[in-house]
Formats: C-alpha cells, sequence, structure tokens
C-alpha cells in the first residue's frame, strides 16, 4: 500500500468511522454504506489532502470500490504533476 | 377559533442545558455573565458574554449528522427534543401532519459563517467542506427539527433580528388557535458569540463591558449571549381531554413596526405592540402582573420600555411586576424571546415573578416595580413579554394562567 492508498483509506475510515482494517481496494462503497452525502464529504476531504480538484463533470457517483476512489485520485495527482513539471519547463 | 396551550417546554441556554435549569436559575438570580471562554480575546473590546456551559453535542447527535449542524440548529434541536418530550404529545400518524414547526433566529449558522469565511479569507483556501451551505441557513434549524420528529405540516423559519422567537411563537400561535394546525413546535434559537462578529457588536456602542445592568442608573448597555428555547403549543381542549400539564395559556400576540430608527427604539411602537397583544388575547389589562421585559441594559430600551409600558397601562403600571432576565442569560438575540417566553411560562406556573439581577441604583427614569435582585411570590393572572428588535420591528406575547 503506499502513500496515496494510505491516506484514502484514512479519510474514508474516518469519515464513515470504520476500522480502517477492514477496508481494502476490493470493498464496495455500497457496502460500507457510502452515501451521497458521505461522498461529497469524502470528496472534500480527498481535495483538501492531495491539492487536487475533483471535476464536477467526473461522476463520482458511479465509483464501486475503494479501488476505483483510489486509481481516480491517482489519476487526478499525476495530471497535476505533469501539469506542474510542464510549467516549470 | 381555539384555546392554545403551552404543554411543553425545551431549553438549551447560559442559566442551563434544560427548562427546569433555565428557569430555577433565572428564578434564583443566578446570572450566567461572564468572561468569554470561546474566542481569543486580546483584540476584542468585549470580553463578556452569557455562554452556554458543558454543551457538548456528541452528546445529543449520531456521528454521522453531527457535523452537519451548526449549533444554533443543534440548540433547537436538543430544546425541541426536551418540549416535545415534556409535553407526552405523541406525534404519530396524522397529528404529524397537522403540526407546525415555526422557529426564529436572527442571523442562523454565524459560526458556520465564521468558520468559511476564516478558511477563505484567513487562510488562502479554495475549498470549504460541503456541508457549509446546509448548516449556515437560517432554516436548518426548523428542517432539522421536522425531520427528527417526523412532522409534515406547514414549517418555516422567521427572521426580525431580537424579535425573531416572539414573531415565530406568535405566528404559530395563530396558526393554533384558527386551526391552521392542530399544534405546533416553535421557539427560537441563535449562536452568535464569533470572533468575526462580535466586533459588531461592539462597534454599535450598545455593549456593556463588565455585567448587564437593566433598568440601573449605571448601565452600560446590553450582553449577548446564546441558546434556544422551545415550547409545544396545542389546543387548550386537546391538553385537557389528553391531561396534559398546562404551564399556561398563550393568549394573545401583538406587533407593529416603529417605521423610524435602526437603532432608536420608540415609544408609540413598542407601546403599540403591547396594545395589539392585550386587544388580540381579550387580556384586560388589570390582569397582567408580570412582564418579562424586553429590558436589553441599554440607556435607550430601557427607558423607552418604561414609558411604553407607563403609556398603556397608566397609573395601573405601578403595581407591575417588570423583570430583565437578560441580566443572567444575557441576550441570544433570535432566541432571546423563546429563552424568556419559557422563563414566562413558569412564572405562571409557578406563580412566581423571576427578578432583574445586578439592580442595585435603579434609575429614576425606569420608576417602575422592576423586582430587584430577588423573585417574588404574587398572584399572577396574566403576564406579558416583550421583544423590540433593532430596526423597530415589535413583536410581544401576552399569556394566562392555566385555567
Amino acid at each position: 500500500m503506499d502513500d496515496i492508498e494510505a491516506k484514502i483509506f484514512d479519510i474514508v475510515a474516518k469519515e464513515r468511522r470504520l476500522d480502517r482494517s477492514t477496508l481494502s481496494r476490493d470493498t464496495k462503497l455500497e457496502d460500507i454504506e457510502i452515501e451521497s452525502v458521505d461522498l461529497v464529504e469524502i470528496i472534500f476531504a480527498i481535495e483538501d489532502e492531495f491539492d487536487v480538484d475533483v471535476p464536477q463533470e467526473e461522476d463520482a457517483f458511479k465509483l464501486e470500490t475503494m479501488g476505483d476512489i483510489v486509481d481516480g485520485v491517482r489519476k487526478l495527482i499525476e495530471a497535476k504533476q505533469a501539469e506542474t513539471a510542464a510549467s516549470g519547463e | 377559533m381555539h384555546r392554545v396551550a403551552i404543554t411543553g417546554l425545551g431549553c438549551i441556554s447560559p442559566l442551563g442545558l434544560t427548562a427546569v435549569d433555565h428557569w430555577r436559575s433565572a428564578r434564583d438570580g443566578r446570572s450566567a455573565i461572564g468572561t468569554i471562554t470561546r474566542v481569543p480575546l486580546e483584540k476584542l473590546k468585549v470580553r463578556v458574554a452569557a455562554e452556554i456551559r458543558g454543551f457538548d453535542a456528541n452528546d445529543y447527535f449520531d456521528h454521522r449528522i453531527v457535523d452537519n449542524l451548526d449549533p444554533f440548529t443543534q440548540y433547537a434541536c436538543v430544546a425541541a427534543r426536551e418540549a416535545i418530550a415534556d409535553s407526552g404529545l405523541d406525534l404519530a400518524g396524522e397529528l404529524a401532519d397537522e403540526t407546525a414547526v415555526i422557529t426564529g433566529t436572527g442571523i442562523g449558522g454565524a459560526v458556520t459563517i465564521d468558520v468559511n469565511s476564516e478558511r477563505i479569507y484567513g487562510e488562502g483556501k479554495s475549498r470549504v467542506h460541503p456541508n457549509t451551505i446546509p448548516r449556515l441557513m437560517p432554516s436548518a434549524a426548523t428542517s432539522q427539527i421536522t425531520m427528527e420528529h417526523g412532522v409534515t405540516g406547514p414549517s418555516f423559519t422567521v427572521t426580525s433580528a431580537c424579535s425573531s422567537s416572539n414573531h415565530a411563537v406568535g405566528e404559530a400561535f395563530w396558526m393554533v388557535r384558527s386551526g391552521r394546525a392542530r399544534a405546533a413546535i416553535t421557539g427560537g434559537s441563535e449562536a452568535i458569540l464569533t470572533y468575526g462578529s462580535l466586533p459588531g457588536w461592539f462597534a454599535l456602542r450598545v455593549m456593556d463591558t463588565e455585567t448587564c445592568r437593566p433598568f440601573d442608573r449605571n448601565r452600560m448597555g446590553m450582553v449577548l449571549g446564546e441558546g434556544a428555547g422551545i415550547v409545544v403549543l396545542e389546543r387548550l381542549e386537546d391538553a385537557q381531554r389528553r391531561g396534559a400539564h398546562i404551564y399556561a395559556e398563550l393568549a394573545g400576540f401583538g406587533m407593529s413596526a416603529d417605521a423610524q430608527s435602526t437603532l432608536e427604539p420608540s415609544e408609540e411602537g413598542a407601546a403599540k405592540a403591547i396594545r395589539r397583544a392585550l386587544d388580540d388575547g381579550s387580556l384586560p389589562p388589570e390582569d397582567v402582573v408580570y412582564v418579562n421585559a424586553h429590558g436589553t441594559g441599554t440607556q435607550a430600551n430601557d427607558v423607552n420600555e418604561t414609558r411604553a409600558l407607563r403609556r398603556v397601562f397608566g397609573a395601573a403600571a405601578d403595581r407591575l411586576l417588570v423583570s430583565s432576565t437578560k441580566s443572567m442569560h444575557g441576550h441570544a438575540l433570535g432566541g432571546a424571546g423563546a429563552l424568556e417566553l419559557v422563563i414566562t411560562a413558569k412564572a405562571l406556573d409557578e406563580q412566581i415573578a423571576p427578578p432583574t439581577a445586578n439592580l442595585t441604583d435603579q434609575d429614576p427614569e425606569c420608576d417602575l416595580d422592576c423586582v430587584a435582585g430577588m423573585a417574588r411570590e404574587a398572584a399572577l393572572p396574566g403576564a406579558l413579554t416583550n421583544s423590540f428588535a433593532f430596526g423597530g420591528l415589535n413583536a410581544v406575547l401576552a399569556l394566562r394562567r392555566a385555567p
């Protein structure tokens, strides 16, 4: 588990008051009763933690598992890093 | 037309976390005014307030919901639970559909607005918590009460600065009286002790820097408070049929606008609201003995209110027992009227007029019996509770002793 994944698990565990060790990449959001209101709070916490913007057009409500969240966030971070590198040249 | 009974009381206030404690402290003349503990004081010129102590929202709300509620909503919800339980009213079935929820607040989610502004302006962040808007809307308290109790009748929030509670209760009272609602959960709430808003109060130059001394020659102004009061109203005949305890009858409601000044009160505006409350309740002036005054402790209000009472009651004003309980629970703005309604209902229930605290050298211009220092047992057939807001919006409730 890398740093990004660990932090996301922390965020979800905190938002849903779950024991972090019960979460895995395969955990279905439905099974841990993530409702839309929880999801907007989780997105907020992720944006705050990683300083990324989850775009409105990104349909966050299609996410099914913890792994989907991690992969989505990783993509956003990579895109941001590429942008920073490009602007730095 | 139905007569209307007050059958449930609930409170979260600087004087206590229940209606019983709130009343007992007021009756015993114990003031909750002290040095502010919640915000840094270095830059503040106003350092005293009446703060709620010992309230932990986690004791009352599930962790999934607590962060979504501004303190003004938390206070209102807890007070509503107490009032409903106290009334013994079973809000299931048809009654839930016929019950109104009407609350007042002067600002709404002031704490949330403050936290949000600090994040954006102070910390330079670009994002705020997604619960920000649902927390700060002034109607949040009413919404949350309807959700907690499954009440689906007419429900909304009223705002008129310091008169918000009385306007809310008055409207709810008229609904029950006219039959448009069978019962009502009503009152008001406020949580305004924020770092960002306190300097605004000082700028008005109406704040006392030590304590609140209504009707006293040495009064310097008001002291802020906070909290929520909620009452349950229902038809008198319903309350009697089910054998509920009736604290008092809510008899009349009067309102007026000064149409004059934002800060200077008007004698005739206040008198008009008092007169209209008496007329609305067909309450003969001689039946009013206790008056819970607006009594902010400002130079302007206390003299103006004294004169307004004299204008309505004439020489008979000398037999009124007039107390300002803001000397103890502070001024909770939109919540003030409700905190004072709970006290007024208990005053009629126990036939005891609570005192005005910190009144040691009465201003000759406030020449009424202001129940200095100690509560007074007396025959109290009826009472008034006054709210006169900045901006000149006045709302007065008239109560009768339970039949």
